[in-house]
């Protein structure tokens, strides 16, 4: 019994089959290891190759660009799979394709989208995306990182802090200031190339409550050379660039919050089944059953916020106030699933050979990365006048 | 050359389900593609792949349109269009038996005259594991039953086949084209669909044809089969669950074996 959320009020065979497919693959290859993963903090290079060569790493991107030319709910239900059995899997690759690939995608000329797009699309390398410092998180405009143009290349100096993929990525979106008195409008973005662009560095990667197969690297850019024809769109369009990024940014988010959601609550509906205390199955109890119900809820809630926001991007309307609530509820709905999934399980809830205790560690980031969930109340006020 | 592939879409239970008269109620079924199949599909989309020359590839199912979406699933795998028989006499089959499936399917081998037909050994659902042999009896091409191994090149006149006999032994056979071979699970790997595969299969064609369509009468499908009862076969095996250390649950283990005579005293 799985449930289908907006998909069956959309109802596209198409949607439904790839999703189908995906959740196979994801069951019988990704599930058996994903704790191991965990375990080792490795990020498992062998699934992205299969991934790539199964057409997962460009759903959303353009046909002509080398991706699957799918929609914003095709790509969300993947993501969706893909947080059901690994929420590390499914943010390496949500990073990938929305903040390493889109941009490129929607700011890039040409030659840049042959270069640097199609070898993710294709599956053939990661991206990344560097917005955040270590003295710049929820206020990200305030970056020291800067940019100076020196004849026709671009020197870059600064620390990029928690970047998902740098140390496994064909290409780094540097978010950098070309104007240091233009405020927002003096931000601009870079592609950068971790492996051939001198001064790039990796200087940390961080062992993390959760996600640990999702590498989350400190970056020091130590006078980075770059050709000026790395620069993605004009010079001072990197923060419209950044909101832009993050409508689309934060949908897959939630649609991995609700996948990891999922995970959880499934992992808690078959263990109340068949766990048996004081002569019955724990579900008989009204609280275990009553719990697992709210589960259910909340993920079916968290998908409808996603695919609505999915659905709206999709028709080209300005989605800053949906995605950022369903990020902001699925979010919030896979901590609370994942927590109870534990409770639920009891003892083997806090064991490793169970899942909700990893699905209870990856949830909580969702909180946090791409916005914390004050920032997204921030957007959400702004956008509905307060 | 043609390949055709029968492909069906069969219904597997879930652990609790009720039985509705003849069938099992719809909410507890789950549909797919048989599993034999898989492989039968995938054996042919890989002789299609080496080959040289020109391999069409058709899928060819017996089933109501909601199958389609099953049979989609061949298409995204690499067949490039289906035939898809349906009719309200076949609906209204209890049973639809192996002889009224191959009448079918010789009408759809009629008109479509592949090279080589490949079938799975059977369907999970109503387990006849016939059709295969009885269509190659109807049209008159060779066959070989039950193959999990193929060796066969596009082009060529004869497939060298191995097929698993009972007790663990295998033959190797040559089997002259035409023929239909009935392939086994364990013969290759079958592919996940890639997702460009599945969007290409949205626009690949899926032909419905009813019985009138294929020059047959609803008397054809009334086979000498008829369903008649259906229930759930009172289990006679019990399981007993040891709880508590090794040492002590091996013992117990040990004695329930001596017990049954399955070991010596
Ligand atoms: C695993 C992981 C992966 C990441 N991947 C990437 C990546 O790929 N690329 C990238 O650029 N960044 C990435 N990040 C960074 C992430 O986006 C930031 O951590 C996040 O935006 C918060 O910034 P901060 O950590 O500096 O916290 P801070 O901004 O210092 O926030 C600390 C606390 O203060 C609160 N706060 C701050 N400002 C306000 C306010 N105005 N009103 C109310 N409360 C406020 C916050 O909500 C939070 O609770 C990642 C982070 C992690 C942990």
């Amino acid at each position: 019994m799985s449930e289908q959320g907006l998909l069956d009020v959309v109802d596209s065979e198409e949607h439904r089959m790839i999703r189908n497919t995906v959740r196979e693959f994801c069951e019988a290859e990704i599930e058996p290891i994903a704790q191991e993963i965990e375990n080792e903090h490795r990020f498992p290079e062998e699934i992205f190759e299969q991934l790539g060569e199964l057409d997962m790493m460009g759903v959303p991107v353009s046909m002509e660009h080398g991706g699957l030319g799918g929609d914003q709910l095709m790509y969300a239900l993947v993501t969706e799979e893909l947080g059901r059995v690994s929420g590390g899997i499914g943010l390496s690759y949500a990073a990938h394709v929305s903040l390493g690939s889109k941009p490129i995608e929607m700011f890039g000329t040409e030659e840049q989208k042959e270069e640097w797009l199609e070898p993710l699309a294709a599956g053939e390398g990661m991206g990344a995306w560097a917005l955040t410092e270590p003295g710049s998180g929820s206020d990200a405009s305030d970056m020291d990182t800067m940019a100076v143009k020196d004849g026709d290349e671009y020197v870059l100096n600064g620390t990029k802090q928690f970047i998902t993929n740098a140390n496994v990525a064909n290409s780094v979106l540097v978010k950098a200031v070309t104007d240091p008195d233009a405020g927002y409008d003096g931000i601009s973005t870079f592609i950068v190339d971790p492996e051939n662009d001198d001064g790039f560095e990796i200087t940390t990667v961080w062992d993390k409550m959760g996600l640990n197969c999702s590498p989350t690297c400190e970056i020091q850019l130590d006078d980075v050379r770059i050709p000026e024809d790395r620069l993605l769109g004009e010079e001072g369009e990197g923060w419209e660039q950044t909101k832009k990024t993050l409508d689309g940014g934060r949908i897959s988010i939630a649609a991995l919050s609700t996948g990891v959601a999922q995970g959880a609550y499934e992992a808690a509906r078959d263990y109340s089944t068949e766990r048996e205390q004081f002569g019955q199955p724990i579900s008989e109890f009204d609280a275990i059953r009553d719990k697992v119900v709210d589960m259910h809820r909340k993920i079916e809630r968290a998908r409808l916020l996603t695919h609505k926001a999915a659905w709206a991007y999709d028709q080209g309307q300005s989605v800053s106030r949906e995605s950022a609530l369903a990020k902001l509820d699925a979010s919030e709905a896979a901590r609370e699933v994942a927590e109870e999934s534990v409770q639920t399980l009891g003892g083997y809830g806090y064991t490793e050979d169970f899942a909700p205790q990893r699905f209870y560690r990856d949830a909580k980031l969702m909180e946090i990365g791409e916005g914390t969930s004050e920032i997204q109340h921030l957007v959400i006020g702004r956008e509905i006048g307060l | 050359m043609k390949v055709l592939v029968t492909v069906k879409e069969v219904a597997a239970v879930e652990d609790d389900f009720e039985i509705d008269g003849l069938s099992i109620d719809d909410r507890y079924l789950e549909y797919d593609l048989n599993e034999w199949d898989d492989y039968a599909v995938e054996a042919a989309v890989q002789i299609a792949e080496a080959a040289d020359e020109d391999v069409e590839v058709v899928a060819a199912t017996i089933g109501p349109e909601r199958s389609e979406e099953t049979i989609r699933m061949a298409l995204a795998k690499g067949a490039d269009r289906a035939v898809r028989v349906w009719d309200d006499a076949i609906a209204d089959q209890t049973l639809l038996d192996v002889n009224a499936k191959a009448s079918v399917f010789e009408q759809v081998v009629a008109e479509e005259e592949p090279d080589l037909v490949l079938t799975g050994v059977q369907a999970a659902d109503d387990a006849l594991g016939a059709t295969g042999v009885a269509l190659a009896n109807r049209v008159g091409y060779q066959w070989a039953a039950v193959v999990n191994d193929l060796d066969y090149a596009a082009g060529d006149d004869v497939a060298t086949v191995r097929r698993e006999l009972e007790g663990g032994v295998e033959e190797i056979t040559e089997v002259d084209l035409p023929a239909v071979l009935s392939i086994q699970t364990g013969i290759n790997e079958p592919r996940y669909a890639s997702l460009r595969g599945i969007r290409q299969a949205q626009q690949k064609e899926i032909a419905p044809h009813d019985l009138s369509d294929l020059g047959l009468d609803a008397e054809t499908v009334d086979g000498a089969l008829e369903l008649t009862d259906m229930y759930e076969p009172e289990s006679e095996s019990d399981a007993t669950i040891f709880e508590g250390g090794a040492e002590e649950t091996a013992t117990e283990l040990a004695n329930v074996l001596r017990d049954k005579g399955v070991v010596g005293e």
